[in-house]
């Protein structure tokens, strides 16, 4: 069991400078949690990957399907229409565009919930009972201590960085 | 507080605390007798629209008003109608997203749930205009023992990509936004056990650290970069359903851009109507505010002025070129049987919102609920013109005949706009209406 200093502040800039001074002490922020995105918090595990996701999903779907119109035009049914061209791409663009914007918006949400390690419901730090307060207006920060007596330290400082509550927790 | 932040918030909403009290309150309550009510109500009017189809599909579109030289009509004007509105939601949330307006925040949510039942509806016009509607999906692509594929240069088939993708872009951008507040019923203790499990369920786990907001806000700004474009292109495609045509009246270069502009204009106005009932219905007064009011009337304003700008610029197109058969389509739109139907989009479109130059109609619901109602029946207005104008006088004096619709035609609209409440009705009980993570962050941003 390793200890933990959890700590719940009602003002964001108690919560940031709090998460500043545990950082610039070299402590492991074993988690922040805040009601609504705060700039310049550590992210314990920073999500990469999204944009490319994104784009990338956009892009290959768009081909597949312009691919796709062109041979199905050209090979699979060739179709005189008024003698226009069998490969009249500019009409095929129309398709592959808004599919494409499906497909982009599909694979950043498959991103999302692979980077941002989505679908825990039973996820450890739902333990933490201050976690509840942090969907709501509370910003909640846990920090990882050598023992329980640093732990204890460490929560009592965190109380006087401005914390509502703090305590020790095992994890 | 700061200014700027104050303007969008009223002194109620002073912590996020008291903001999350606020948005969840309906949610809390459950149903009231008056929701009930107005549920009923709607869902009755949805049950006739019902009937109306049902009728339509048993006996053919022989029951519309449609005949051989107007063969759009109503399901017709209906679409491009209910897909305008639709794409307003995705246009407000994410030009204004991308544009960092935080009070984006307190109309973002219902605008887009606007859109998923508005574009939703919208889709079901040209499949039941297609007379066989059980075989829509043939306009889909997939492999089948008559070897056929789609017709690609068909703008039917544009319609059927461009009306999808854009539902189901749609609806991840309107979850994706959503996530966060989920998590915030999942957790709230005045909801029932059995809903926060379905809350929790929903909310996929989501604790709202630190990496998950960077991971949701790089692709909740991705999804508004991509919904922008997709957006215009969506009602484009609507305006090129008409100037890919060779008929009097569509041929029009300006048509594409016409129609955003027409789509951003309708849109408004029923987000406009939403706000104030929802503001008033579901005691958001703190959170939509009159200053909420103000920046969308200068928005229709802007619109307005853009649309006469386009109704002078096709006018003036169809005049100058000098066809007869524009000409005579000219004529017939400010002269013909249907010119009341001219002189009323005018009026509506673009001499009623002139009101908006001054301050206190931007702030009044009287003023603002006239104007909303007047736009929304001027698109009508417009969409019908653009369609029956160009068919019941085309380039064939033997095809010409006029048109109207039928009591089927108008239980089928009556029946959309019955569901598109009962909808959204159903929305405001069960969802926040205002994105509450958004709107905490004004709210710090306010009290700082």
């Amino acid at each position: 069991m390793s200890p933990l200093a959890v700590a719940s502040f009602l003002h964001e800039a108690a919560f940031r400078d709090a998460v500043a001074a545990a950082r610039a002490d070299g402590r492991r922020v074993v988690g922040c949690w805040s009601p609504y995105p705060v700039e310049g918090l550590p992210a314990t595990d920073a999500p990469r990957g999204i944009v490319a996701a994104v784009v990338a999903a956009g892009l290959v779907m768009a081909a597949a399907l312009f691919v796709l119109e062109g041979w199905s035009a050209t090979r699979g049914y060739p179709f005189n229409e008024g003698a226009r061209p069998l490969m009249s791409w500019q009409a095929f663009l129309i398709a592959p565009i808004e599919f494409g914007a499906l497909s982009a918006a599909l694979g950043g949400l498959v991103a999302l919930i692979v980077r941002a390690r989505l679908t825990r419901l039973n996820d450890p730090a739902f333990d933490l009972a201050e976690l509840a307060g942090a969907s709501r207006d509370r910003f909640v920060l846990a920090l990882a201590c050598a023992d329980f007596e640093a732990a204890e330290r460490t929560a009592d400082a965190l109380s006087r960085a401005g914390a509502e509550t703090s305590r020790v927790a095992a994890r | 507080m700061s200014a700027a932040a104050r303007r969008w918030l009223g002194e109620q909403v002073a912590t996020s605390g008291t903001l999350t009290d606020l948005v969840c309150a309906p949610l809390d309550r459950g149903w009231s007798k008056r929701w009930l009510m107005a549920l009923l109500g709607s869902l009755a009017l949805a049950f006739l629209g019902a009937l109306a189809v049902g009728y339509s599909l048993l006996e053919g579109p022989g029951v519309w008003g449609n005949n051989t030289a107007v063969v759009w009509g109503f399901p017709i004007a209906n679409y491009v109608w209910w897909i305008g509105i639709g794409n307003a939601g995705t246009l407000i949330s994410s030009l204004l997203l991308l544009t960092r307006q935080n009070w984006r925040a307190s109309i973002n949510r219902f605008a887009e749930a606007m859109t998923l039942f508005a574009v939703a509806i919208a889709g079901i016009f040209p499949i039941l205009h297609l007379g066989r509607p059980m075989y829509f999906y043939w306009l889909a692509p997939y492999p089948n023992t008559m070897d056929l594929w789609p017709q690609w240069r068909s703008a039917l088939v544009w319609d059927f990509w461009a009306i999808l993708c854009y539902l189901l872009f749609s609806v991840v951008f309107f979850y994706v936004g959503l996530l966060p507040d989920l998590a915030t019923l999942r957790d709230r203790e005045t909801l029932g056990r059995g809903w926060r499990k379905i809350y929790g369920v929903a909310a996929l786990g989501w604790q709202g650290s630190a990496a998950q907001w960077q991971a949701h806000e790089r692709l909740h700004r991705a999804l508004a970069v991509i919904a922008t474009p997709l957006v215009c292109s969506v009602h484009s495609i609507v305006g090129l359903d008409f100037a890919a045509s060779l008929m009097p009246g569509w041929t029009e270069g300006i048509f594409p851009p016409f129609f955003v502009v027409g789509a951003l204009f309708s849109g408004f106005a029923m987000v406009t109507l939403i706000a104030l009932v929802i503001r008033h219905a579901l005691g958001l007064e703190a959170i939509v505010t009159p200053a909420h009011f103000d920046a969308m009337a200068k928005i229709m304003l802007a619109a307005s002025v853009a649309m006469g700008l386009s109704y002078g610029t096709e006018w003036f197109t169809s005049w100058w070129t000098g066809e007869a058969s524009d000409a005579r389509f000219l004529r017939f739109a400010f002269t013909g049987p249907y010119w009341p139907f001219t002189v009323g989009m005018i009026l509506a479109n673009v001499v009623a919102p002139q009101a908006f130059w001054f301050p206190a109609a931007r702030r009044s619901p009287v003023a603002l609920v006239s104007v909303s109602l007047a736009i929304l029946v001027g698109m009508y207005l417009e969409r019908i013109n653009i369609i029956i104008d160009t068919l019941s006088i085309g380039y064939v004096p033997s095809f010409w005949k006029l048109y109207a619709p039928t009591l089927v035609d108008g239980a089928i609209l009556a029946g959309t706009a019955g569901l598109f409440v009962a909808l959204m009705l159903i929305a405001s009980r069960y969802l926040p209406m205002v994105s509450i993570h958004e709107s905490r962050r004004l709210v710090a941003e306010a009290s700082r």
